[in-house]
């Protein structure tokens, strides 16, 4: 489906990262590993936008650390433009991050704040110096704080001075600066006030054809992630568990996991409540550190049986849902994947 | 602190918080995200109408900043017009005048005494009086002080300089050699000062203030290695530094512009308080023989002699202690100025 | 009523000024009523809760008029000694961060019952078998075996139980939780609201919740009040709220939800951001960020006007808004 878009410019594949647990101070003796990412395949298309969810533990925000280089992955690759962007020397790699580049979830932890907005925003040319004349850069700098919407008067400003929702668009204005093609996005909205949430979703939509840019957006929020994304992938404990369309997933989910997500999302309409019948999950997320044999999602699903204690399931259309036709028909990483017929918060009305 | 920040659970927005500044008021009036009042007219724009986000044509002109301002220029900016600042530097900056010539003020010799006058009071010409060698304790005040700020800065520079490069690096790498280090410092923690200055300095001939410093330093280096790695490693988790790191800058870069201007304030605390810890200790190993030999004139070595006749003659201590607090006050309010003047939050 | 604020004001002195909070707030509670006070920080919601618990930190706090009228006493009346009796035993809070609120040296066992100790002058052997009761009755697995174990060892959703489980031991009549599931995930959010509101029902005890989350308060809210800059701005029944609301911030907030048939649409956003409480904006203090202002909203602060139907509004133009 994700052809429809255009060519794959990034692609995960057999994407790992285990963190070691260790004991002992000088003699470190390892124990176990946390296995925050466990397994991710997934390709993003030129102008598509990703949305990955999942709730906290799962691992999405390491995969977009991993995505953007920023730790190195136990195993697995991830290819953009035909290069294995894991494997190379530093000086490649460089010039590969000016074209992925990350907006992150707190607008008050990712901004220096002895830093001003001018140099925060045009750091990025101190970086990449090829990437404008020395005497152009102050001059790019005003137009990015035009283009995300803040007055380029305040270049000199330090970001304690600036809201939530405009210390966010500083720090997408330096994501922006060399012109990458792609934006790993991780919670960009979740730390905003919600009357500002809707401004700043409005601008990466905006800046997205503008610039022509390939957004993978990591969010809990499911109806933002809908609202944004072309395809969605979702996450449980390292793994995604199932992914498609936005309708696909959104409608037409298959995987017991999704479909409890989403049963639990609150309703923003009181009338739903009586006639809603919401799956409520048993028990808490199992750590990273001892997950479950088989299907992760065993021990707190419905459906599990004897099978589902020893076999992985794999990423692809599920073989009941194999001939049938319609969007059911998506990778969904469960052995019993069938669809609920049950309204839920983003769902048809 | 006093202000309500728990006023709602975060995540927050400054925008609607008592303890904003007037600066974010004006953003609040002047940016394009918040117009403020009679921004907006009746017929201003529709429900669900365009741009919420506010073009530039919504983009008032304020006052134009032309003048690049940088976190260092700014610093100096509001340091100039800091009393505190003022007032420190001049103090210090008599100090060090007197310091290179004390002939300036003080025309006497400090070794000149005379036993008769042995605890005297002030007189003509003698304001400080004198202590009980019969030495003018003004005379000695003024020259000691070379050899007390001596010791004090340079003692306090290279234990500054050696344990927040040590720890800073330590911090910022982690590792084999953080574990190392860690170890390291702890084993320069369990030597007594007393008795490793007994030990070390014994051994040296040498009559003038080096070994001393020196001495100072390699006991005095692990505190501020552990201050410094602690606030490397809390600034090192924050996401800017991470940004960095995405942008592709270099590690020196991260480690120069994100992480040392935001983890230094503890380290300026620190070493401004030790510095007076450091003239005293000076006075401690001179008391014992093994700091500076007795021709040599020190605050410290005035204060452990005039001390078993603090009551007879309180005068004799008075005056160097004084000298030895205004110093140290002084470089305190100087490093707490520099500190805020490195914080924008502060101005 | 249980629970009756009337025209509360609460100011904060800073180094830069006074910040107005809260500045006129009335409510007001029902046994087994659930109240949702939706707002945006600093919106003074928090405020409001800290000043009926009476925790607010003053200095700098300060209550500077209006009523906090509880089981018809007047709690800003009382001595600190006989507030003190009230919070806990019959009044209790629930906050956003259970870790925090929990003392990380102390077993949890102990710190529920504690509770029993200090206010019912138990024995610590007693107390301890209430606690475990207590645990059993918020559903902690295992709850006999995990009294003795510290509060690092539970996940975030079982803190947040033992919070509860904490508000509940006495059977306060009014519980007051703040965000009390925002630091969760979702499915474990649904297990505690359900459990909460299941034993809100069986004790019949009235609930505020504090909340910026307009799907948990269409979930289990009876009422709703909505704040802006330290005022109410709209109160109503919570199904006419979404169903009609009768002030342009509600309308605003609603319309921003992402929703289906929106998909590629721009999202409705209200522009700009809230004021600084050191400069609430004169006359309706929304009326920059309203599509709908006219000069009256720049100069006249609106009353909370009555609206049929048990509901109320401050807005000019409520009718409007309300019909539009």
């Amino acid at each position: 489906m994700a052809d429809t878009m255009g060519e794959p410019i990034l692609e995960v594949s057999g994407l790992v990262k285990h963190y070691p647990l260790t004991r002992g101070v000088l003699l470190r003796k390892q124990v176990g590993a946390v296995r925050a990412v466990d397994g991710v395949d997934f390709t993003l298309a030129k102008g598509e936008t990703l949305g990955i969810v999942g709730e906290s533990g799962c691992g999405k925000s390491t995969l977009a650390r991993l995505v953007v280089n920023l730790e190195k992955p136990t195993a697995g690759s991830i290819t953009y433009r035909g290069e294995d962007i894991t494997k190379l020397s530093a000086r490649a790699l460089k010039a590969v991050r000016r074209n992925i580049q990350m907006v992150f979830q707190d607008p008050y932890t990712s901004l220096n704040p002895r830093m001003t907005v001018g140099d925060i925003v045009g750091e990025p040319y101190e970086i990449h110096p090829d990437a404008a004349p020395k005497g152009d850069r102050r001059r790019r700098v005003r137009e990015l704080l035009d283009v995300v919407g803040l007055n380029p008067e305040h270049v000199n400003r330090y970001p304690h001075q600036f809201s939530g929702g405009q210390r966010q668009r500083i720090g997408i204005a330096r994501g922006l600066a060399l012109r990458p093609e792609i934006i790993v996005a991780d919670e960009p909205v979740s730390a905003l006030d919600v009357s500002v949430q809707a401004q700043v979703v409005n601008l990466m939509e905006r800046l997205q054809g503008e610039f022509g840019l390939s957004y993978v957006v990591i969010a809990h929020d499911l109806s933002i992630v809908r609202h944004i994304s072309d395809r969605v992938a979702v996450m449980y404990l390292g793994r995604i568990v199932e992914t498609g369309r936005d309708t696909e997933i959104y409608d037409h989910a298959t995987h017991p996991y999704t479909q409890a997500l989403l049963s639990a999302v609150p309703v923003p309409d009181p009338g739903a409540r009586e006639h809603r019948e919401r799956i409520i999950l048993s028990g808490d997320v199992p750590s990273p550190t001892a997950v479950p044999s088989g299907c992760r999602f065993r021990p707190r699903c419905w459906k599990a049986r004897e099978r589902c204690e020893t076999e992985v399931p794999a990423l692809a259309v599920p073989a009941g849902l194999r001939y049938a036709a319609g969007p059911a028909r998506h990778d969904s990483a469960c052995l019993f994947a069938q669809e609920r017929h049950e309204e839920h918060a983003y769902g048809p009305k | 602190m006093p202000e309500p920040q728990h006023l709602e659970p975060p995540p927050y927005v400054p925008g609607g918080t008592p303890e904003l500044g007037p600066a974010d008021a004006e953003v609040l009036r002047t940016g394009p995200g918040g117009r403020g009042p009679g921004g907006t007219g009746p017929g201003g724009t529709g429900a669900g109408g365009p741009d919420p986000t506010g073009g530039p044509s919504a983009v008032p002109s304020a006052a134009p900043e032309e003048r690049v301002r940088s976190l260092w220029s700014d610093a100096w900016h509001d340091l100039r017009r800091n009393p505190v600042f003022l007032v420190s530097a001049l103090v210090i900056l008599f100090l060090v005048l007197i310091a290179l010539w004390p002939q300036l003020i003080a025309p006497g010799n400090p070794l000149d005494c005379d036993l008769a006058k042995a605890q005297q009071g002030s007189g003509p010409g003698h304001p400080f009086g004198f202590n009980g060698q019969g030495c003018d304790v003004y005379t000695r005040t003024v020259h000691g002080a070379r050899t007390s700020v001596t010791v004090g800065v340079c003692a306090t520079l290279g234990v500054a300089v050696l344990g927040s490069v040590l720890g800073g690096l330590a911090g910022f790498f982690g590792g084999v050699w953080d574990a190392i280090l860690s170890r390291v410092t702890d084993v320069f923690f369990a030597i007594p000062v007393v008795l490793g200055g007994l030990v070390l300095l014994s051994v040296v001939t040498s009559s003038t203030v080096w070994p001393v410093i020196g001495f100072m330093v390699l006991l005095g280096w692990p505190q501020i290695s552990r201050i410094a790695r602690g606030s490397v490693i809390t600034a090192r988790q924050n996401d800017y530094v991470q940004a960095a790191r995405a942008l592709g800058a270099s590690p020196m870069r991260i480690l120069l512009r994100h992480i040392a201007p935001n983890a230094i304030a503890p380290v300026i605390v620190v070493a401004t308080i030790a510095l007076g810890t450091y003239i005293a200790l000076e006075a401690t190993l001179s008391y014992l023989g093994v700091g500076l030999k007795p021709p040599s004139v020190s605050w410290g070595i005035d204060i452990s002699a005039a001390s078993p006749y603090i009551r007879n003659a309180p005068h004799a201590l008075l005056w160097p202690s004084g000298a030895l607090a205004v110093t140290v006050l002084a470089f305190i309010m100087l490093g707490d100025a520099v500190r805020d003047a490195l914080d924008p939050k502060l101005r | 009523m249980l629970l009756e604020v009337r025209d509360l004001h609460v100011e904060f002195r800073t180094r830069d000024g006074v910040a107005r909070a809260v500045n006129g707030v009335s409510y007001g509670v029902d046994a087994g009523e659930t109240l949702a006070v939706l707002g945006e920080s600093g919106s003074g919601k928090s405020v409001t809760a800290q000043a009926i618990m009476g925790i607010l930190d003053s200095p700098p706090g300060r209550i500077t008029g209006g009523e906090i009228l509880f089981q018809g006493r007047d709690l800003l009346k009382l001595k600190e000694e006989q507030r003190r009796r009230v919070r806990g035993a019959e009044m209790a809070m629930i906050f956003q961060d259970a870790l925090s609120a929990l003392n990380p040296v102390l077993p949890v066992g102990d710190q529920l019952g504690e509770m029993f100790v200090v206010h019912r002058g138990m024995s610590r052997k007693d107390a301890r078998t209430k606690a475990v009761e207590l645990m059993d009755r918020v559903r902690i697995p295992g709850a006999a075996a995990r009294v003795r174990d510290y509060p690092h060892q539970f996940s975030g959703g079982m803190r947040q139980r033992i919070m509860i489980a904490m508000a509940l031991a006495l059977e306060p009549a009014l519980i007051i939780a703040d965000e009390p599931t925002t630091a969760l995930d979702v499915t474990v959010q649904a297990q505690v609201m359900d459990l909460l509101a299941e034993l809100q029902r069986e004790l019949t005890m009235g609930l505020v919740l504090i909340t910026h989350d307009l799907g948990v308060v269409a979930d289990v809210a009876d009422r709703i009040a909505v704040m802006y800059a330290g005022r109410i701005v709209e109160s109503a029944p919570v199904h006419d709220l979404y169903k009609a609301p009768a002030h342009p911030y509600t309308r605003g907030l609603l319309d921003s939800i992402p929703r289906l048939d929106h998909k590629g649409r721009e999202l409705y956003a209200i522009k700009g951001l809230p004021p600084s409480l050191m400069d609430i904006p004169p006359g309706c203090a929304f009326h920059p960020r309203c599509t709908a202002a006219r000069d009256l909203c720049r100069t006249d602060v609106p009353p909370l006007h009555e609206v049929p139907g048990e509901r109320g509004s401050a807005c000019h133009f409520w009718k409007e808004c309300l019909h539009g």
